[in-house]
């Protein structure tokens, strides 16, 4: 559990305190944090990261008669947004050893009806190969998802994929609560995610249409996957020490497996690997993972 | 004073916050537990109790209780859900989130903007699985009938209560939104409300499932408010009598419902309809540009939006599209001033006669 300091609370107070609620100045604010964060130009912010995941693939199109490469370690969540889109899943075997996709894993896994990978970053760790694998997507013409929502603050992540999803669920390393947001390299793609967020709302279509200076067009099944204000003013106020909240997770991290290292029962991913992590646990290999905590 | 349309005078909504509101969120905050705990958890037993029904799901907004709604329901690929066109999209939004294919209604008329029974009969068919109705406005819809419809023909009956917090179901189960410009807010929010413990245990399940927490943060902020919403809603109800009386002796108008509906209405919003379809955008843009009144158009029907037309077809509902075309929504909250009030009537009452 992270205490929040004075300024976080304030910042929360005070947009209560205004009265505006829903989406507005703070979360554009968000947005272009993080994606300037990300090194991206495109992000939404969301009301969780399951919508984010949701949102992604809405955003990319899978259907039925689609299939979506995830990696068998840490796909759980994005495998259940695929499904609701009702596209197939099709898991890619990863080494027991260094459970994270790597490029040959994943074009093991294609076919004719692949329409995106996932590349997963888990407990807080970078997966190494994520550029990799966005030139494998590019050489197919399928999208690369990055399904960040545990890694947040971890190197380099965000970069590779068409899309990038991130939480801020509280044991995240952003704690806010409920939310997540959708970044990426991909203007049309973000832009869909950002459209279905709220309705499929749009100005434009129905104003020509009907002549109105000020009604709307719906244009597609959208749904409320809206961040409000406040929580976006939180995310504002506590990513100003996201670098510090990482510093501590690595800290803790690393003596943490000299514990268990210790005990003999040696973490798959060590003091370099924990270098580029903003870690939530470390896997061990046995398959399960020892909490970090702060 | 000539106001501008991004600082309305009369604004068609204010939110007062209570400095109890504040300090309930400040303690959440202090105690670093943000996510979805005791004060949901509080807000729901609270709410089921203002209601005077067993379950209250808390969820992260009114379109996701409709997702939970017609879900445990048992709506899924192939049935129908009866709705009205006349309202908010996600009524229908909602049900293909379900698998499913929403069919509209039409309302019963210009006095009563909620469904109208014998129209949603004729649209039964074998594959309608449930009804949905709309409070419109908080004013409620025709609950005996349309319940009655549905249990003769073996369907869900459903509500969409968004706009009517105090009315509990009158079915398998009802939909509340806690958005911020409505009589309950928490900026962003919503609930299911059942009398069926199979339903509530199942909401419960989709809700983790999908990703509809609300956090701890939301429902103690929303929590205070419940307490304020009886005298929130009297206020209501008194300025729209008030804007009843006002508005009776102004040509060119007139207001949907009856006086005595006010009484059963969380009088949500403040619906007029203009006599003339044609003076609908000229009279919005004068009270916006000349008396600084903000006012709002509830609905565009859903069965003209783009998305709906290119799954649906062209459909016609003329008494939908009558009442949306005549339809302006003008200011109403609790602590609307009688002088901001007189204002409101007085720019109609100019507009309408030039």
């Amino acid at each position: 559990m992270t205490a929040l300091r004075e300024n976080e609370i304030r910042a929360v107070l005070d947009c209560f305190a205004g009265g505006w609620l829903t989406l507005g100045p703070r979360t554009q604010k968000l947005e272009e944090a993080l994606a300037g964060r990300l090194g991206v130009e495109h992000a939404a912010a969301v009301s969780s990261g399951t919508a984010a995941l949701h949102l992604a693939f809405l955003a990319l199109r899978t259907g039925p008669g689609d299939e979506v490469v995830v990696p068998a370690a840490g796909g759980e969540d994005a495998a259940a947004a695929v499904r609701r889109t009702g596209a197939v899943v099709v898991t890619a075997a990863v080494d027991a050893g260094d459970p994270v996709l790597t490029r040959d894993d994943a074009e093991a896994a294609l076919t004719p009806a692949t329409k995106a990978v996932v590349v997963v970053h888990p407990h807080g760790f970078p997966a190494p190969a994520a550029a990799g694998l966005r030139a494998l997507c590019d050489e197919r013409g399928i999208a690369l998802v990055e399904d960040a929502t545990r890694a947040l603050g971890a190197d380099g992540i965000g970069r590779a994929g068409h899309l990038t999803c991130l939480s801020f669920a509280r044991d995240r390393q952003l704690p806010v609560g409920e939310a997540g947001m959708v970044a990426g390299t991909d203007a049309e793609l973000v832009g869909r995610a950002r459209l279905l967020r709220s309705h499929a709302m749009t100005a434009s279509t129905w104003d020509r249409h009907r002549g109105h200076s000020y009604s709307y067009d719906i244009v597609d099944v959208g749904f409320n996957y809206r961040i409000d204000e406040p929580r976006s003013a939180l995310a504002l106020a506590l990513l100003e020490r996201l670098d510090e909240l990482v510093a501590a997770r690595r800290d803790a991290a690393r003596a943490l497996h000299a514990e268990l290292a210790a005990a003999g029962r040696g973490p798959l991913w060590g003091p370099d690997r924990i270098a580029a992590a903003a870690p939530l646990a470390l896997p061990l290999a046995d398959g399960s993972a020892a909490p970090v905590k702060l | 004073m000539p106001a501008t349309g991004t600082s309305p005078s009369v604004p068609l909504f204010d939110l007062r916050v209570e400095p109890e509101d504040l300090a309930a969120v400040e303690r959440v905050l202090r105690s670093g537990r943000l996510e979805a705990g005791e004060e949901a958890e509080a807000f729901e037993r609270e709410f089921a109790e203002r209601l005077g029904v067993r379950h209250a799901v808390l969820v992260s907004s009114c379109t996701a209780a409709l997702q939970l709604a017609y879900l445990t329901a048992g709506v899924g690929p192939g049935d129908e859900v009866i709705v009205p066109s006349y309202t908010f999209a996600a009524t229908a939004a909602s049900v293909y989130a379900c698998g499913g294919r929403p069919v509209f209604a039409d309302v019963a008329g210009p006095h009563d903007l909620g469904l109208d029974p014998a129209d949603v009969e004729a649209r039964i068919t074998p594959r309608t699985k449930a009804v949905c109705a709309v409070h419109f406005g908080g004013y409620p819809a025709a609950v005996d009938e349309l319940r009655t419809l549905c249990d003769a023909h073996g369907l869900a009956f459903l509500e969409d209560s968004a706009h009517a917090p105090l009315t509990p179901p009158h079915g398998l189960s009802a939909a509340y939104s806690f958005f911020s410009n409505k009589v309950l807010s928490a900026g962003e929010g919503g609930l299911l409300a059942t009398g069926d413990d199979a339903v509530a245990a199942a909401a419960r399940e989709h809700r983790e499932r999908l990703g509809h927490r609300l956090d701890d943060v939301r429902a103690a902020w929303v929590r205070s408010r419940l307490r304020r919403i009886d005298a929130d809603v009297a206020a209501r109800r008194a300025l729209t009598h008030r804007y009843r009386e006002l508005l009776a002796d102004v040509e060119g108008v007139s207001v949907p419902y009856t006086d005595a509906a006010v009484d059963t209405s969380a009088c949500y919003v403040m619906p007029v309809l203009v006599d003339d379809p044609a003076r609908q955008v000229p009279v919005r843009e004068a009270l916006r540009d000349r008396h600084g009144v903000q006012t709002s158009l509830l609905y565009p029907p859903v069965h003209r939006f783009t998305a709906y037309v290119e799954r649906l077809g062209e459909l016609s509902l003329p008494r939908t599209e009558d009442a949306a075309a005549r339809e302006l929504t003008v200011p109403l909250f609790p602590h609307m001033s009688h002088a901001d009030q007189d204002r409101v009537v007085a720019a109609l009452r100019t507009e309408l006669a030039a």
